[in-house]
């Protein structure tokens, strides 16, 4: 088996690197970049816990290979926040208790990060709907919809 | 996952190229909402991936001459948020926009769907109901097909018609003109990550006076590719459009989905209960789209 090249931003840092074609994206990030906030629940696209923003929109990386990421924009958890102060979306979800476990919590947060990037003032509906790839076993979803509704609000004041 | 060698092709001459050159044992991989579990659940172990995601040229919709094009590498997320879309292919709509999650959707294609030919394919049951053909490409040359006939052939896999050098690069059908209704009702566990229990395919046609001048009706999840009722089909066409007129086929949903499905006695007490169901909410809608005209 050849290894392939292949060349990414991730985290807003251009990267080139070899990997073995048979790892998934989510090991590639996990194993290879040691990118651990991204999480495997599943493993079959059905929980959303190993969501990472790929060119713009929400994508489960257990469903895609390493290779597939050759020249594309990444974000993970570790790149939201900035000079040591949390994204809105995070702080939100601290502020409000959105988090039991934390199992979910990253793919939560780049969710609810990827629809306020493109939607920033959406309704509860939208909210819902942006959110609904992505399981949560311990909390229920209020508060983490209450967190996403409270991001938005302070980005907007901010 | 076994060890394979990755090619991502960046146009389509050159991905027929590699897939004629390995096609003792390659497999295509496009959104790989599918093909990537079955790879790392060991289910495949092909030689040879190639990654057609680079391929901009196949995501499109394109409206020509009456009949809509679809380039088999557009996601569900861009058939959904495409306007011609939700306002004139209703069936297709729904369909896409309630496919898995929205990660799902951003990753999976349309033509991935066909290709997959899955038994709870939804776009498989849409774009069924509308009649749709599908072109593979390969170096030999390209055919056009309907897609009952895609999913009856026999290909590398069995599955349906592709064969290992073959590419399905589109998936096309006529454009409903404002005398035509589609609908998609998805009965499923939930409304999110949930595989269809029955997926339901309905579009009718009308005339000035609210006749039924033709008319197709499909159940995903109910064989293995979408079922047609034909004599429910045959008990509207001619008929004026009504609700009860509609309801009139539900004793044959039920009898129809009886006899296909006698080998699976588990699921059949609930299917073909449901099966009504379902088409009694694709009844209203499409009723609700036809007017003036019903």
């Amino acid at each position: 088996m050849k290894s392939i090249t292949i060349s990414l931003k991730i985290n807003g840092q251009e990267i080139m690197t070899q990997v073995r074609p048979n790892k998934r994206l989510v090991d590639f990030l996990r194993e290879d970049l040691k990118l651990t906030s991204v999480k495997e629940g599943c493993g079959e696209g059905e929980c959303g816990a190993c969501t990472v923003i790929f060119n713009g929109e929400p994508v489960t990386t257990c469903c895609m290979l390493a290779g597939q990421a050759d020249g594309a924009e990444i974000i993970t958890l570790e790149g939201l926040a900035k000079d040591g102060k949390l994204d809105a979306v995070q702080q939100s979800f601290m502020d409000v208790g959105a988090v039991q476990c934390g199992f979910c919590t990253p793919g939560m947060i780049l969710t609810a990060k990827a629809l306020l990037m493109k939607n920033p003032h959406p309704t509860r509906e939208e909210i819902k709907v942006a959110m609904s790839g992505n399981l949560c076993r311990c909390t229920g979803y209020a508060k983490i919809q209450t967190a996403v509704e409270d991001a938005a609000r302070k980005s907007q004041n901010a | 996952m076994r060890e394979f060698d990755f090619y991502s092709p960046e146009t389509v001459p050159e991905a027929c190229k590699v897939l004629a050159q390995h096609k003792d044992s390659v497999a295509i991989v496009a959104g790989g909402t599918d093909l990537v579990l079955e790879l790392n659940e060991r289910k495949i172990s092909p030689a040879v991936i190639v990654d057609v995601k680079k391929l901009k040229e196949l995501e499109y919709i394109r409206i020509e001459d009456g009949i809509v094009h679809i380039g088999a590498l557009t996601t569900h997320a861009s058939i959904a948020a495409a306007p011609y879309i939700k306002e004139h292919v209703k069936i297709l709509y729904t369909a896409c926009a309630e496919i898995g999650s929205p990660q799902i959707r951003n990753l999976g294609t349309i033509g991935g769907n066909l290709a997959t030919s899955s038994v709870a394919g939804d776009g498989v049951c849409a774009l069924t109901t509308l009649y749709s053909s599908v072109v593979l490409t390969s170096q030999r040359g390209t055919r056009t097909m309907k897609l009952m006939d895609f999913f009856a052939g026999e290909g590398y896999d069995k599955r349906n018609a592709l064969e290992a050098d073959e590419l399905l690069t589109e998936v096309f059908f006529e454009a409903p003109d404002d005398h035509t209704a589609t609908a998609f009702y998805k009965l499923a566990k939930r409304k999110s990550l949930a595989i269809s229990v029955i997926g339901g395919g309905m579009a009718v046609k009308v005339d000035e006076d609210g006749v039924c001048t033709w008319v197709s009706m499909r159940g995903g999840c109910l064989g293995r590719y979408p079922l047609q009722f034909k004599e429910a089909e045959t008990l509207l066409e001619g008929q004026k459009l009504t609700l009860a007129q509609m309801q009139k086929t539900l004793p044959i949903l039920h009898d129809t989905v009886l006899e296909i499905n006698r080998s699976r006695p588990w699921s059949v007490f609930y299917k073909k209960e449901s099966v009504q169901g379902v088409f009694n909410k694709l009844f209203a809608e499409l009723l609700d789209q036809l007017q003036p005209y019903v």
